[in-house]
């Protein structure tokens, strides 16, 4: 197996704000990007994973947050740059695609602008090929009539075309890792099924490794090789998708396939919620913090932190891994 | 007409003019939001209607209710035509007629407490003469969908999503209601939490013998809850079924679309099922193509009647298609029995509405 492109160890991030208790938005997670890997970090609002995104891209305020642990890119711990530093990768070794392309976009500026822009940051070239580059760029992505289009303003187009310019922008200069946060959320299905088809060829024809940040569990069935589950800022559960869909061993994880109504699957039956709200959680210092919600909720779980032990088949280190004192048996799991 | 049926909305047109112009505000077109629609909800039925964002399945919700001016048409409720009331007639009307929204947050008054938010529409109707009955009612409220009465007195901003949405559905059953308008119900709520809402949608509408009529842009969801499921495209049903009909044998090369579209948590059917990826854009309502509105996108668009006449929902002769089945498609029959296949289609540029209609300065 070849070596990972992108590591994360014993990723922390905790906002603290006076008066109040420090807050663990991302405690302790660690997960591996191969070169033309597909990795998905995966769980509900308030788990940490866009945060977990921002920390690795060096995005987040530099007041009123601390990050430790390590992401190592390439053998460089890009915790440890400087800002200077940080500007000349991003871009050109990593991309970021975000959730709304509208607000992502500047509104002012037109598209070709914007995406010759990052060629020319990265690479010494002459404004006319940089717009040339994005025009190229945008034609790869999709976008019918480039060379008008450049010309064009973010509110001429469409939200599935804003999209497609936002990730010819993250593309342009041809990172190797690149980092989606809820690509298609703000979009209609059937153009979220033009972009997630358009990233799965850019990501296998140019070996790009992808982290794909999402909510929904039937994106990551069909993209990702690896899937992390994150759970009140901690990986509670990681395997490859197959093993992860088929046997979830994680309560979470089972409870989020239970309350998915599915499109294939028997009607009229009532679904199977996760009782209580991802508020209701419990700090993970000195307790599982689902167990709140938990079925399979037992005394030692309010008692003690359960560690991340491996489990089961594959997963980024060739292992799964899983936090749980009581693993959802065969029989428990749902459908 | 049957006595069984509940709502009937027939020929529903609603047109947004757009305007523009300093000093008078001239009329320069329209936005085709709702472009002829037929629909009959029985009771005690959920009609889920589903489509993309700017198909006008909100319009249409909220033109039932009528908070949208109906253009043409009429939405004969109950044996009586909506479509001409006004004023008090109206007002009184609507407490057969509730509404459940997408964002529980921005529906709710966040200065009033949840027993002022569930009073308020109850005192409207005169229903709360009798004050231990009123406290009753609003017992048996919290009862229902699942909250604990001491937040009858919290504010909105005390509760999470989940229970912000079930706040926002006992304010609709306070009037007693026979037809709840849910639009987008769920989908601005985590996934755990909207199996919960889910399946109280469901519970009371068993206990209450509600109608539901359910607009969503999630096919699981909608089919999950429906009875019966209509599609549209465009400002027009392109399709309209029993749930489970619809989802064993979609007609129409949209509604085929869409459901290939919908991501499915398993990898074994991701890998082996076969998508049909629609190329460009919803086009703009305020000016829908001619003919068939799919035909611009549609795989299967043919040479003849596609881009000319525009189809109306009909029956199909097909094997294992029932007669509620119906689809407004001219080749249904061929493309169901493979006749026809499939092609390439070139996306055509699509301006957003936004970027057409210029900022009206206004007098």
């Amino acid at each position: 197996m070849s070596e990972p492109l992108l590591s994360v160890r014993d990723l922390k991030v905790t906002f603290t704000r006076q008066g109040a208790e420090p807050f663990h938005a991302v405690d302790g997670v660690s997960f591996d990007v191969r070169p033309g890997q597909t990795v998905g970090l995966v769980g509900e609002s308030g788990c940490g994973k866009s945060v977990t995104s921002l920390a690795i891209m060096g995005l987040l305020p530099r007041r009123g947050n601390s990050v430790s642990g390590q992401v190592m890119f390439e053998g460089t711990d890009l915790l440890g740059l400087s800002d200077k530093q940080m500007r000349e990768r991003r871009g050109r070794d990593l991309g970021m695609i975000f959730q709304d392309p509208l607000s992502s976009l500047n509104p002012v500026v037109s598209i070709g602008v914007q995406v010759a822009e990052v060629v020319q940051r990265h690479r010494q070239v002459s404004k006319s090929v940089a717009m040339e580059e994005a025009r190229a760029m945008l034609d790869k992505v999709g976008i019918p009539d480039p060379r008008r289009r450049l010309r064009e303003y973010p509110h001429q187009l469409s939200g599935g075309m804003r999209q497609r310019a936002l990730i010819a922008m993250a593309l342009a200069c041809r990172p190797r890792l690149l980092i989606a946060d809820e690509p298609t959320t703000a979009l209609d299905v059937t153009i979220q099924a033009q972009i997630l088809a358009l990233l799965k060829d850019l990501v296998s024809e140019s070996d790009t490794a992808l982290v794909m940040i999402t909510h929904d569990l039937g994106v990551v069935a069909g993209m990702c090789d690896d899937v992390n589950v994150l759970y009140g800022g901690r990986l509670v559960e990681r395997n490859m998708r197959h093993d992860l869909f088929a046997a979830p061993a994680h309560p979470y994880t089972n409870g989020l396939l239970g309350s998915i109504p599915r499109l294939d699957s028997a009607r009229g039956e009532p679904l199977d919620p996760i009782p209580g709200s991802v508020s209701d959680n419990l700090p993970w210092a000195e307790s599982c913090a689902f167990a709140p919600r938990c079925p399979s909720a037992a005394p030692d779980c309010l008692a003690s932190s359960p560690e991340l032990v491996p489990h089961g088949g594959g997963g980024t280190d060739g292992e799964g891994a899983l936090r749980c004192f009581h693993p959802v048996v065969p029989a428990e799991v749902a459908r | 007409m049957s006595s069984d049926t509940l709502l009937s909305v027939t020929g529903l047109k609603v047109h947004f003019p757009i305007k523009r112009g300093v000093v008078f505000d001239k009329t320069i077109g329209h936005v085709y939001a709702v472009d002829g629609v037929d629909l009959e909800i029985r009771r005690g039925e959920t009609y889920g209607l589903v489509g993309e964002s700017g198909c006008g399945k909100s319009t249409l919700g909220r033109a039932i209710l009528r908070l949208e001016e109906i253009t043409d048409g009429s939405v004969v409720f109950d044996g009586e035509d909506l479509a001409p009331l006004r004023g008090e007639a109206l007002r009184r009307r609507r407490q057969d007629l509730q509404m459940v929204f997408q964002d529980p947050l921005s529906s709710l008054d966040p200065r009033q407490s949840v027993q002022s938010l569930l009073v308020e529409g109850m005192k409207a109707h005169g229903l709360t003469a009798d004050k231990e009955a009123t406290r009753a009612r609003l017992r048996e409220l919290m009862a229902a969908v699942g909250l604990p009465e001491a937040a009858l007195s919290k504010y909105p901003h005390e509760f999470s999503g989940g229970q912000r949405q079930r706040i926002g559905i006992a304010r609709a059953l306070s009037v007693n209601p026979s037809l709840i308008v849910a639009d987008e119900p769920v989908s601005a709520l985590d996934v755990s939490v909207q199996a919960q809402v889910i399946n109280l949608l469901e519970s009371l509408q068993e206990s209450l013998g509600l109608t539901f009529l359910v607009i969503a842009h999630d096919l699981a969801v909608v089919r999950h809850i429906s009875d019966r499921v209509g599609v549209m495209y465009l400002g027009g049903l392109v399709e309209e079924a029993d749930a489970d009909s619809l989802y064993a044998t979609p007609l129409h090369p949209y509604t085929r679309a869409l459901m290939s579209a919908v991501p499915i948590p398993d990898p074994v059917v991701e890998d082996t099922r076969e998508q049909i990826l629609l190329t460009g854009d919803l086009p703009s309502p305020a000016a829908p193509p001619s003919g068939c509105r799919f035909h611009t996108r549609c795989p299967w668009k043919q040479a003849e009647r596609c881009d000319t006449e525009r189809p109306e929902l009909r029956v199909v002769e097909i094997d294992g298609v029932p007669a509620s089945h119906r689809v407004a498609c001219h080749y249904a029959e061929q493309i169901a029995s493979g006749k026809l296949q499939p092609h390439q289609v070139e996306p055509e540029l699509v301006v957003p509405l936004e970027a057409e209609v210029p900022v009206d300065l206004g007098p």
